[in-house]
């Protein structure tokens, strides 16, 4: 039961963060544009998503030995994980920006202006590119997660990830414009220490290396990563005070 | 192409962002693994978290750092 919740909050929370990255984007074209061209560009860049899906995953699930499985992909996932977690640290420490969906809106319309002549082309492919891009990430976070758990593990992260989507595609179409007050930055700390928590415990577990109690160790895991964190936020604001 | 070259580089920037640390995750995992493959005590696996932990705090300042330097 722990580790079906451990599975379904990751692969949701990734997914609604990233969902929430390309929402951005399809709402800046079709907000301008209208919406029969981004909308083909979304489905088109959904489809290919889900193949990677299901391709990846079957793979995953039925070719790879369980502990060959856990070693490769929770180092990868630690690799992922560290680098979101990287990122949360400089931006809580003010050394870059946050993350704005009001400015990723302005830059995608700066990239729709001039190019009235070939509207619906450069509507479709915008929206493809960026549903695309960011859904890659959407696409690890479910394989990864999911085709780890042992079995019934990917259709959970499946359902995870598929529930971000339609929620945050939802209050999209309720609001009608970018969704700037979901806290993304925290929620991609948040993605980012269970990401590197779960993956160093996979990774360990392929290396042969015993857990005491363990999934709970996860949250062990997830305690170090998350003081580490502060521990460098504290530090680079103490040496640095201007950017806090 | 344009699309292809930007997937590329999205599915390695998925995993890499400064390959010089990535390359040292990597290593304390590869320590870490020799090291359970010869000591075989509960819990000893803590010290690769704690590893990484150390590691992502002398990254983050390190950049940090530069950072300030070069603004």
């Amino acid at each position: 039961m722990y580790a079906q919740v451990l599975t379904f909050g990751a692969a949701f929370l990734g997914s609604a963060v990233e969902s929430v990255e390309a929402l951005t984007i399809v709402l800046a074209v079709g907000l301008t544009r209208g919406w029969r061209s981004p909308l083909y560009g979304t489905v088109v860049a959904l489809v290919l998503l889900a193949v990677l899906v299901v391709l990846f995953g079957q793979l995953i699930v039925t070719r790879v030995p369980e502990l060959t499985l856990k070693l490769i992909i929770g180092t990868l996932i630690v690799l992922f994980g560290l680098r979101w977690l990287h990122k949360a640290i400089l931006r809580s420490a003010g050394v870059i920006a946050m993350h704005d969906e009001n400015k990723s809106y302005e830059d995608t319309l700066k990239e729709l202006h001039g190019s009235l002549l070939r509207q619906d082309w450069v509507a479709f492919t915008i929206a493809l590119k960026g549903v695309f891009l960011e859904g890659m990430e959407v696409v690890f976070i479910v394989v990864a997660v999911g085709g780890t758990s042992g079995s019934g593990g990917l259709p959970i992260a499946v359902a995870g990830g598929l529930l971000a989507m339609i929620v945050i595609a939802v209050t999209g179409v309720i609001v009608r414009k970018p969704l700037a007050q979901v806290p993304e930055n925290t929620l991609k700390y948040a993605v980012g220490i269970i990401l590197a928590s779960i993956g160093t415990f996979w990774a360990a577990e392929g290396m042969g290396a015993t857990w005491p109690l363990d999934l709970v160790s996860v949250l062990g895991i997830a305690a170090i990563y998350f003081g580490a964190s502060r521990v460098a936020v504290m530090l680079i604001r103490r040496r640095s005070p201007v950017m806090a | 192409m344009r699309f292809l070259r930007a997937a590329v580089s999205e599915v390695v920037g998925l995993f890499v962002g400064d390959w010089a640390q990535t390359a040292v995750s990597v290593g304390i995992l590869g320590i870490g693994w020799f090291v359970l493959s010869h000591v075989h005590v509960a819990g000893i696996a803590f010290l690769i978290a704690i590893a990484l932990a150390a590691q992502i705090v002398y990254a983050t300042t390190l950049e940090a750092r530069q950072r300030a330097r070069h603004s």
